[in-house]
């Protein structure tokens, strides 16, 4: 079902009309269509970019804020408003009152609003008690969300050096393969059906195959900038990279044989219409496509590649600057990508969850449908990233490298192949195509039928309590005396300190 | 690949301080290492001929920036072996809880840097979190945050404050909390076995041999805890056993077991405490101007020649030794000569050739297992 919403269309049909009726009988009659589809095209891109881009500033801003409460502490965070509002609400020299002509005054009126609605008048000291970390300064809104404006600021001001040595052509196109491929992949994204830069037909395949140019950037720094830490780095990422490509797009495959499209629009509609997300279908897929994706955006416990303790930053070591700031935010573009890609393969993308439920209550109903997709979408991503990508991060240690390729190999790669098995026996055997239904409740066709009796949502619940009982199992801390053949468990049988050599 | 070698230092994050480790690396494995110490060589034995007896105590506060104050507890241990000075029994008292709370400052400083070497930056802050609650105790005897000048010759510099053996209580019960919350997030997790177990094997006999004392080798087996072997201060008066760990592989102890022994001290540095505060003559509640004979008595300044002084301390790293020979300038005013043995000293040479064979990702574990400190190695 398509979101109602529908910008794309929109923007398409208003810019011909405007088109040809602005251009009616003047020499440009004959390409006013050609003329209102670059400017379509070229505002339709920006509204996309722009909306991811935006929206990234949240994960950024979610990411440290949940990190500082793991740690236990609110974060050193700087609100935009602290650059120019002094202790105690007091602007340090009101500065907006100096621009000529009183064009600076609505900035003053913005800043006495905050004040009054948001500030901390009352509270002294409030860059004081910011810098030193402390927590009562005052509520502010989403304080710290800026912070990465402050930083871009500052990477801009920042010299721009090559090491003297190093391979200067390479090492200057390397950090812009990385960063066009990945704001590449952002193009294939939809934000929902009405909201998307470019769709086509097998939009999948094509973001993947961009999501592998980067590695080659990667490697490209790691060998062109004449250090030996970024050499190993270069070569650790693209072993790394390599090795969970391939369960990363088996995982992938899974879910373009379940949904029978390599389209994300079409493998969206269709979690909308067959009744289930994907992810009640596949859990074992989902969790194989979060694994890869967290190493394959290089992060904790997957980021050997720029292992700080002992490769200081591993490939991006020489690179400072503005090139630092965009490798930097280039990872977590594919981080926000990743999140988006998880929403839309497994979590239903822009639909409501319940659409059909809540949407047949009174009022209530039509104002849960009424939520814009992208809303959705973003809700997901932003769920996924915290839940999956910052909690990993604050809790894991990193992996050796050995360990990682052995992982990759040994483990995900087989679960991998028979996630894609699992997925033809489902589409071949228990899809009902049928049932399928492009209502706003969606369909029906994952119901189980057994000895005439069926149960609804009958394959996604037998499903998804089949792997959750095993993970359970998995889980259970075991039992120490008898897996002592085990190789990793907690091997100290009597704890230290119990037996006193001293004492005997 | 050919080999290569790798010059990771001075300025590492692997290294924990100032010196340098040359690896030669075949690939990811490492064939060969070499440490370099002596960056911040700073003469101190040779500083301290030209000290007082008492003037000296800061100087030992300085030789290693995590434990200052069992380094000033060694060194004032050696002057009064040289000077034949008595310690009032309260002094004693006082001064083992101050080296216990130092003890877990820095043991909690070993963490939180062992953290990051793995990758796992929320230990670290968890640590120096709880590393400020004892860092606020030894503020309110020594009045400073790292180097204290708490010891004296002879005693203490002041009595503990009023309260402060409530806020011992409290501060440590809730950190044998804590130690558990670290174990729920490091023992439960699996990347944290892998990356520990089986790496960095250190024999009992080949550290005997190398002179490594200390938790390092405790948790090969070997009961060096001079606490326990031979106890100084008032050891042998409060309650506690010392950290030992068996290990299971014949090969000795992994990175693991020196995680755990450490865990473990932690653990009795907490046991002792309960129990020193509660054993200490005179009361945990009760306060003495300083000066008074029940935290301080009167020492000679003036060593005569030929007498020397020696300890045996078992600081948080391993076994620091000072040697004293009295008599210098002819007055005996200063030593003629002082002699500190480091524990680090020692052990890192032989860290450095623990780690051939073990892949690159390795060294940061292997060396942050040990807990360099190097203020105390170059001396």
């Amino acid at each position: 079902m398509n979101d109602w919403l529908g910008l794309h269309d929109f923007i398409y049909y208003r810019t011909r009309e405007g088109a040809n009726w602005l251009l009616e009988g003047t020499f440009l009659e004959s390409s006013a269509n050609d003329i209102a589809f670059f400017i379509f095209t070229l505002s339709v891109c920006l509204i996309t970019f722009g909306g991811i881009m935006l929206s990234m500033f949240m994960i950024l801003w979610i990411e440290r804020k949940f990190y500082a409460r793991v740690n236990d502490r609110r974060g050193a965070t700087t609100a935009l408003r602290s650059l120019w509002v002094g202790e105690n609400g007091v602007t340090a020299g009101e500065w907006w009152n100096m621009v000529p002509y009183g064009l600076g005054k609505p900035i003053g009126a913005i800043n006495r609003w905050l004040n009054k609605v948001a500030g901390n008048s009352g509270h002294k000291h409030e860059m004081v008690n910011r810098v030193g970390n402390r927590s009562w300064y005052g509520v502010t809104i989403f304080p710290g969300f800026f912070q990465n404006i402050a930083d871009g600021m500052k990477f801009l001001t920042k010299e721009h050096m090559v090491p003297s040595r190093a391979d200067k052509i390479i090492f200057e196109l390397a950090p812009f393969l990385v960063i066009s491929s990945t704001i590449m992949i952002l193009g294939m994204i939809p934000l929902s059906s009405g909201i998307y830069g470019a769709n086509p037909e097998l939009s999948v395949l094509f973001a993947f195959a961009i999501f592998g140019i980067a590695p080659l950037g990667v490697f490209f720094a790691g060998w062109s900038s004449n250090n030996k830490y970024t050499l190993l780095g270069g070569i650790r990422s693209a072993a790394q990279l390599t090795a969970y490509e391939i369960p990363l797009l088996l995982s992938i495959l899974g879910v373009c044989i379940m949904a029978g499209s390599f389209n994300f629009i079409e493998i969206v509609h269709f979690q909308h219409s067959s009744g289930t997300w994907l992810f009640f279908l596949m859990p074992l897929g989902a969790v194989l496509f979060l694994i890869s994706m967290i190493a394959e955006v290089e992060r904790i416990p997957f980021d050997m590649p720029e292992a700080e303790a002992e490769l200081v930053e591993g490939w991006w070591t020489e690179y400072g600057g503005m090139r630092f700031g965009l490798l930097f935010a280039a990872e977590y573009m594919r981080v926000y990508a990743a999140s988006i890609l998880f929403a839309h393969f497994f979590m239903g993308g822009w639909h409501a969850p319940f659409a059909g439920t809540i949407g047949s209550i009174p009022y209530l109903g039509a104002a849960w449908l009424a939520i814009p997709g992208v809303i959705w979408t973003l809700l997901k991503a932003w769920f996924i990233f915290t839940v999956v990508f910052v909690w990993a991060r604050t809790a894991l240690p990193r992996i050796r490298t050995d360990q990682i390729l052995e992982f990759g190999w040994r483990m995900l790669l087989p679960l991998a192949i028979l996630q894609v098995a699992l997925s033809l026996v489902y589409r071949l055997y228990f899809f009902d195509a049928s049932a399928l239904s492009d209502t706003v409740a969606g369909g029906w066709t994952w119901d189980l039928t057994v000895l005439g009796y069926t149960l609804p949502w009958g394959l996604p619940i037998l499903t998804t309590m089949f792997w959750i009982g095993l993970f359970a199992i998995l889980m259970k801390d075991e039992n120490i005396v008898e897996n002592e053949e085990r190789m990793y468990h907690i091997r100290t049988m009597t704890p230290a300190g119990t037996h006193t050599a001293g004492k005997e | 690949m050919a080999e290569m070698w790798i010059t990771m230092g001075p300025q590492h994050p692997m290294t924990h301080g100032l010196w340098t480790l040359r690896v030669k690396v075949d690939g990811e494995t490492v064939t060969d290492t070499e440490a370099e110490l002596g960056y911040i060589h700073r003469g101190v034995e040779k500083i301290c001929e030209a000290r007082d007896f008492t003037q000296i105590t800061p100087y030992c506060d300085r030789l290693c920036y995590v434990s200052a104050m069992t380094w000033a507890h060694s060194y004032v241990m050696a002057a009064e072996d040289l000077l034949e000075a008595e310690v009032p029994e309260r002094a004693e008292y006082i001064r083992l809880m101050a080296a216990e709370v130092q003890r877990l400052a820095s043991h909690l400083m070993w963490l939180g840097a062992f953290g990051p070497d793995i990758g796992n930056l929320t230990l670290m802050t968890w640590c120096l979190r709880d590393r400020e609650m004892f860092l606020d105790l030894l503020q309110e005897l020594g009045g400073s945050r790292m180097h204290y000048n708490y010891p004296r010759i002879g005693g203490v510099k002041r009595d503990i404050p009023i309260g402060w053996g409530n806020r011992l209580k409290a501060k440590v019960k809730l950190f044998e909390h804590r130690i558990n919350e670290y174990e729920m997030l490091l023992d439960e997790s699996t990347i944290w076995l892998v990356r520990l177990q089986g790496v960095g094997y250190a024999t009992a006999e080949d550290q005997l041999n190398a002179g490594v004392t200390g938790p390092n080798i405790r948790a090969a087996g070997v009961n060096t805890d001079t606490r326990w072997t031979n106890p100084y201060s008032v050891y042998d008066q409060v309650d506690w056993e010392p950290a030992v760990e068996k290990p299971t592989s014949v090969k000795g102890a992994d990175c693991y077991d020196r995680y755990r022994v450490r865990m473990e001290e932690m653990r009795q540095s907490c046991r002792m405490l309960l129990d020193a505060i509660d054993k200490i003559p005179g009361g945990a509640n009760t306060h003495y101007q300083p000066g008074d004979e029940m935290i301080l008595t009167k020492a000679p300044t003036r060593a005569p020649e030929g007498a020397t002084g020696f300890s045996t301390y078992e600081c948080t790293r391993g076994v620091s030794n000072f040697y004293i020979q009295g008599g210098g300038d002819g007055r005996g005013k200063n030593p003629y000569r002082l002699s500190i043995r480091s524990p680090m000293f020692i052990t890192i040479p032989y860290v450095a050739k623990t780690m051939i064979g073990y892949k690159i990702a390795d060294i940061p574990a292997i060396m942050g297992s040990f807990d360099p400190c190097i203020g105390e190695t170059d001396r």
